[in-house]
């Protein structure tokens, strides 16, 4: 049960506040407050000024707080980035979650995060001091690295190319396989596959495309839940990350 | 902690908790427009605008809000007529959504509203696919969202000051000249072509000649329940709170303690701290109430099925199964009860699959002593009940075919998923009665039931059905009533227990899983000798509707195939069953019974025996399917564990439907069409979505690994079930002409309560907007068995025509007094004008008319009656039991998009044309038809409960058990092929549950087309296809 809220105003406020024990920062709440077996306060960080989006040269800075809607609605935002919001949760949610707890939240499940982490995204968390940690160092211990700090700002690349394929059930629905590739104008080529476990797999992270068949397929090797077998995710992720490269060639 | 929320422009002051959501807080408010879907955010019921736009006030805090301008659907327009108080009316949007027919049972209503109010909002010109957009973050299962769209449309286009073809009122002045043979409303553009503003709601019609000259039946009524639904009005179980927050007799909150193991005895149960917790009312264990086997199972007495069920037992036989229940003055305060009570299990072996369920030495789930068998079951064998029907000579069939066909089959458990979840709130009334006020399909199955749970006799009970948001079979249960009933029996308080949606997954009902043989013979020129059926039914933990949901699979699909020639006239068919027990959450009615599971088997199976022989799909199945004047062939072998009566089909309407609905999917031009199958493997990259693959410079093609699929399933179902279902119906007059229509039969979104007043508004010559229906309440309305069966608008519909009769005889009569009064004060002798006979009345327009043009009005008469002239109350009391449950028919096409890669399915047009005899009202019947292919759509491709190794189900909410959304639906057609049914005055029969038939297998089937891979258990997923191609190659 959330037995405390709080609305700062200020940053040094939030920390303050995220210090005491228990205490969670909220972003849009749409995860954390259907928690309702734990014991927590909450920090709401909706009056932070942190929900903006800036097109800084070739890189774009999105504010810890702007909404997955906001996002989406974004001029900047690359099309395929578009695509996987859309599948991320419908609309109203989109309207409420913020891209920070989205990602922070995530399970393998998430083609935003998919997408987030082949564009290797920058995330800018701050307790006493300011730190970029990038998304892909920061989810696998996600808890203990962000315990009294807060995310206030993500980045991401806007001269790196951006694919992302998917397989699901419907067209609506959250994907069984996804798969999302960058490239960078230096080569670097960036794939990674979801759709089960904690997070999406970086596959692979190269100075070009070569191995990307197998790093695909290596990426599921044991990616089996109820939706489908390791054997169809292993062979499948191979097909849309082929994909996604003839998308970037064209 | 104190908050100010502005909601729809007004500062409301709020005492509050830090936990408190936003949608507690706004209910707690008044704002009752505001839902409870779930406790996600993913069935978007409890949306409101948050500085204008969507949001899920589920999922947020009333803290977050402040601050923020909030608008509930109460700020939006009222209804138009308030006395001499002169409002602005309904605003466009509730006005469209009412005229288009997009209100079924209206839970959603208010959320799609104001999802559209924020779109137009922003963009007053919207295209269909930003309408869908828009609407997407609301669930609905009633509507199939066809209509909410073009309601969105239609509003968009008024508020722009344009002139809008009006779908209703055009058909209806077509309709009202004479209904055309063929009637069809101009296409509509597919999408993307700018703004519909000729918006396509109707079906297409083939019109059954004797409706000739009805003024209401036949006609595209608006909902009579439209104007409150449109508003967002407190009409849901959980919308009237009795008492205020008085601490001696206000309202508690229930919440139930339920099992994490899959089969256990309770060893010690210790709820002593939970007790003591401030704000606990009152703990309920095993220990504390009488100790009443039942079935939970809402069905006429005796239950065709085993009793097997207590409210609470000293054993659990799922993970889900009750444990405790809690009654506290907050939802919070009951859970943190809830985890106060030490249960000490001991923990016995469990039956998951319902293979093992029957192998010796099995643990037995049901040993309590208790136990009440029904026909032929064996708890010790986990057997819960057995179906043996043997039609004709099987064998000698066997014999005398060319070919034999077997196949294995298998269906899963699926959840009905209505959005509005099971809810009830009881209380003890001035007089000592039980008052339940709850979401059902059967009320009065729920106080007979229930009354010996209670220790109550039935008439200390008073069951109250107010709107209801779905059902789906789901409310054929008597589920969870018991738990506020026995809390305020306990409290001496009201109590109110609403399921979370978690609860919806593990604890409530769903489709029985099976798994099914399938053996037929066939001669080489297509006839059928013999066709068998045997079906595994796994009933999870306890046995309602066991028998009679399997016996329905076989009763349905196994009758629409009777053979051809000498084997029509004497059909072979078999079809055994075993319902088995296992520790999984219990299946139950869900909108089919039991139906879409046996024709997922046979219409698979017709078509491989098609293509093997080298027939064409359809005219194979019409060679043998049954036609008018034959007895329906199991109606000679049984009848729901009652004694069977031979029945004759009068009405089959399936060639026409066959030929509907190939014009409709243009079938001839598509199957056998290489060319038409192969249109997609190679795109201009231009057309790719981004989604899919992203768009390219090059101008080139792509080749995408797709191809196309057509496919079809004929299939019927019933209507009501015969010499049993009853339905009551009462109606008065009232002093102004109007009439009061009192019906127990359960309109649960269907629009039952719109068709069945327009029956009586055709009998009494009277608009619709005259007859004020009220359904039901067990103190109020006469007996109705329930919405279930198909059988409303055909037993209770029956009934109301009755009781329409009764009165319209007597004003009638008083007519033909007034008149030959009036003739012969005209003449000054009695018996000397022109005198008319009551029998040669006609009542129309609100008139008592004479065959030389004289009339009376009907308020006229009322007044007489009432107040002038041997008085009397003109009203009637009529009930309707059929010997007949004519079969609705359908033939359902798919067409598909298979990518050959990945396996992934894409539905992209679904066309149903069905027989579903007369239909009494286009907008509302054709709404349930879009509904169902939707419903049956997510059966065929995507829903499917599942659980692990410890028995608990994984699909717990809307993220992994996902439903289909506005923005992701095919196309979606209906073609309706009426009949002129005998065995009803209106010549009716149904439409509710047969759209759930036959999409799964046209889809299987369209898959099978496109690729060539037969996916024998649905649904058809990815992964099931890429295997199949894979196994191909």
């Amino acid at each position: 049960m959330i037995r405390a809220y709080h609305r700062p105003r200020t940053l040094e406020e939030a920390l303050e506040l995220l210090a005491r024990p228990d205490a969670r920062p909220l972003g849009g709440g749409t995860i954390l407050n259907q928690q309702r077996q734990a014991d927590f306060e909450v920090v709401d960080l909706q009056a932070l000024g942190l929900n903006k989006i800036h097109k800084a040269g070739e890189k774009l800075e999105i504010g810890a707080t702007v909404t997955l809607q906001a996002l989406l609605e974004s001029p900047h935002a690359p099309e395929a980035l578009r695509a996987a919001l859309k599948l991320e949760a419908p609309l109203n949610l989109r309207n409420t979650g913020t891209v920070a707890g989205a990602l922070v939240s995530c399970d393998g499940r998430s083609p935003f995060a998919a997408v987030m982490l082949a564009l290797d995204a920058k995330m800018t968390v701050i307790s006493k001091q300011s730190l970029v940690i990038s998304l892909g160092d920061l989810l696998p211990l996600r808890d203990e690295q962000l315990r009294g700090k807060l995310i206030t700002q993500i980045e991401i690349p806007l001269n790196a190319k951006l694919a992302f394929e998917y397989v699901a059930r419907t067209p609506a629905d959250r994907p069984i396989l996804c798969a999302a590739l960058a490239q960078w104008t230096s080569g670097r080529t960036r794939l990674v596959v979801g759709g089960w476990g904690s997070s999406p797999a970086v596959a692979m992270d190269g100075r070009d495309a070569t191995g990307l068949e197998p790093a695909a397929r290596n990426a599921a090797h044991d990616a089996a839940d109820e939706f489908a077998s390791a054997e169809y995710r292993r062979e499948v992720a191979v097909v849309l990350a082929k994909r996604c490269l003839e998308a970037l060639m064209m | 902690m104190n908050l100010t929320l502005q909601i729809n422009g007004i500062s409301c002051e709020l005492e509050t908790t830090p936990s408190e959501t936003l949608l507690s807080a706004v209910r707690r408010l008044g704002f009752h427009s505001v839902k409870f879907g779930d406790e996600h955010g993913l069935t978007g019921a409890d949306t409101v605008l948050l500085d204008g736009r969507p949001v899920n006030a589920a999922v947020m805090l009333a803290a977050q809000a402040e601050g923020h301008q909030i608008a509930t659907l109460e700020a939006i327009g009222e209804h138009p007529e308030q006395g001499w108080k002169q409002t602005a009316g309904l605003h466009p949007l509730q006005q469209a959504f009412i005229e288009i027919g997009a209100i079924q049972c209206g839970y959603c209503t208010p959320a799609q509203i104001l999802a559209a109010k924020a779109l137009l909002d922003r963009n007053p010109n919207p295209t269909e696919a930003e309408v869908r957009e828009a609407i997407s973050g609301v669930l609905c299962r009633c509507t199939g969202y066809v209509k909410p769209v073009q309601a969105v449309l239609k509003a968009a286009a008024v508020m722009r000051g344009e002139t809008v073809f009006s779908g209703q009122s055009s058909v209806f002045s077509e309709q009202a000249a004479g209904r055309s043979e063929t009637e069809e409303l101009p296409e509509t553009p597919v999408d993307e072509g700018g703004t519909l503003t000729q918006t396509r709601t109707m079906p297409k019609m083939v019109v059954a000649p004797q409706t000739d000259g009805w003024q209401v039946v036949g006609k595209p009524e608006a909902k009579v329940d439209a104007v409150k639904l449109a508003q967002g009005k407190p009409a849901f179980a959980a919308d009237f709170v009795p008492y205020g927050d008085n601490k001696k007799r206000g309202l508690l909150y229930a919440k139930v303690l339920r099992s994490p193991h899959a089969h256990a005895r309770i060893k010690r149960i210790d709820a002593s701290k939970a007790k003591a917790l401030p704000g606990v009312a009152a703990v309920l264990t095993w220990q504390d109430i009488p100790r009443v086997v039942y079935s939970t199972a809402g069905q006429s007495d005796p239950i065709p099925g085993p009793l097997d069920t207590f409210s609470l037992d000293n054993k659990v036989r799922f993970v889900g199964d009750r444990v405790a229940f809690v009654a506290a003055e907050t939802p919070e305060i009951a859970e943190a009860a809830l985890r106060l009570i030490e249960v000490e299990y001991e923990p016995l072996p469990a039956v998951l699959d319902k293979e093992e369920a029957m192998k010796p030495g099995a643990p037995v789930i049901h040993d309590e002593p208790e136990y009440v068998p029904f026909a032929v079951c064996d708890p010790q064998r986990n057997l819960a009940a057995e179906i043996r029907i043997d039609i004709g000579d099987v064998e000698k069939g066997f014999a005398e075919a060319d070919e034999i066909f077997e196949g294995v089959y298998e269906v899963p458990k699926v959840q009905q998923a209505h959005i509005e979840p099971h809810v009830a709130l009881t209380y003890w009334d001035e007089d000592d009665r039980l008052v339940i006020r709850t979401s059902t399909q059967v009320p009065f199955h729920v106080r007979r039931q229930l009354a010996p749970v209670l220790g109550l006799p039935v008439k200390r009970i008073r069951v109250i059905k107010p709107r209801i948001g779905g059902g789906f079979g789901g409310k054929q249960e008597v589920l969870m009533e018991d738990v506020p009933a026995h809390l305020t029996i306990a409290t001496g308080r009201p109590v109110l227990y609403e399921y979370t949606r978690e609860e919806e997954f593990t604890a409530a009902r769903s489709r029985h899983p099976m798994k099914i043989w399938l053996k037929t013979g066939v001669k080489r020129d297509g006839t059928m000798t013999a066709n068998e059926m045997r079906v595994l039914s796994d009933t999870g933990a306890y046995g309602c509707h066991a028998l009679t949901v399997t016996g329905n699979t076989g009763h349905k699909a196994m009758a629409l195939y009777v053979g051809d020639g000498e084997y029509r006239k004497s059909p072979n068919i078999r079809f055994y069953a075993d319902i088995v027990y296992t520790n999984t959450p219990p299946a139950g009615a869900y909108r089919g019974y039991g139906v879409p599971q046996g024709f997922w088997a046979v219409e698979r199976h017709m078509e491989k025996i098609a293509r093997a022989l080298g027939l064409d799909p359809l005219e194979f199945r019409l060679k043998n399917a049954l036609r008018p004047g034959e007895f329906h062939p199991f109606s000679t072998a049984w009848n729901e564990g009652r004694e069977p009566r031979p029945e004759i089909i009068h009405t089959v309407g399936l060639e026409e439907c066959v030929r509907q609905g190939k014009a409709a999917i243009g079938w001839d031009e598509k199957f056998g069409n290489e060319a038409w199958h192969a249109s997609v493997s190679r795109v201009p990259v231009s057309s790719v979505p981004v989604s899919s693959a992203p768009v390219s410079r090059d101008t080139g093609q792509r080749d995408t690994g797709k191809r196309k699929g057509i496919g079809v399933a004929l299939v019927m179902q019933g209507t009501a079930i015969p010499y049993l279902d009853m339905g009551g119906a009462w109606i008065k007059m009232n002093d102004d002409g109007s009439f009061n229509l009192q019906v127990g039969a359960t309109d649960l979104g269907t629009g039952s309560d719109t068709v069945l007043a327009q029956m009586a508004a055709e009998v009494l010559g009277v608009p619709v907007e005259d007859i004020l229906v009220y359904s039901s309440d067990t103190d109020f309305t006469p007996f109705d068995k329930g919405a279930y069966a198909s059988s409303t608008t055909y037993i209770s519909g029956a009934a109301v025509v009755k009781a329409a009769q009764q009165c319209a005889e007597r004003i009638k009569i008083r007519a033909a007094k007034m008149l030959n009064s009036q003739a012969d004060k005209s003449t000054g002798t009695q018996g000397t004008g022109t005198q008319v006979k009551a029998e040669e009345i006609r009542l129309a327009n609100r008139m008592a008319i004479a065959p030389d043009g004289r009339s009376v009005s009907l308020t006229e008469i009322a007044l007489d009656a009432l107040h002038r002239n041997e008085q009397e109350q003109i009203m009637g009391a009529a009930s309707h039991v059929s010997p007949s449950s004519p079969p609705p028919f359908a033939a359902q096409f798919a067409e598909v998009t298979v990518d050959t890669e990945t396996g992934q399915v894409t539905v992209d047009k679904l066309v149903m044309a069905v027989d579903g005899g007369v239909i009494v009202n286009p907008l509302t019947a054709s709404g349930q038809i879009e509904g169902g292919m939707t419903q049956a759509l997510g059966y065929a491709v995507c829903e499917e409960m599942t659980w692990d190794e410890t028995g608990r189900i994984r699909q717990r909410d809307f993220d992994r058990y996902h439903i289909f959304r506005a923005d992701e639906m095919p196309e979606l057609g209906v073609i309706f092929v009426e009949t002129y049914e005998p065995t009803h005055p209106f010549g009716v029969k149904a439409v509710a549950e047969i759209p759930m038939d036959g999409v799964a297998p046209a889809v299987g089937n369209a898959v099978l087309d496109a690729v060539g891979v037969n996916v024998d258990d649905n649904p058809v997923t990815p992964e099931k296809v890429w295997r199949g191609l894979r196994a191909s190659r």
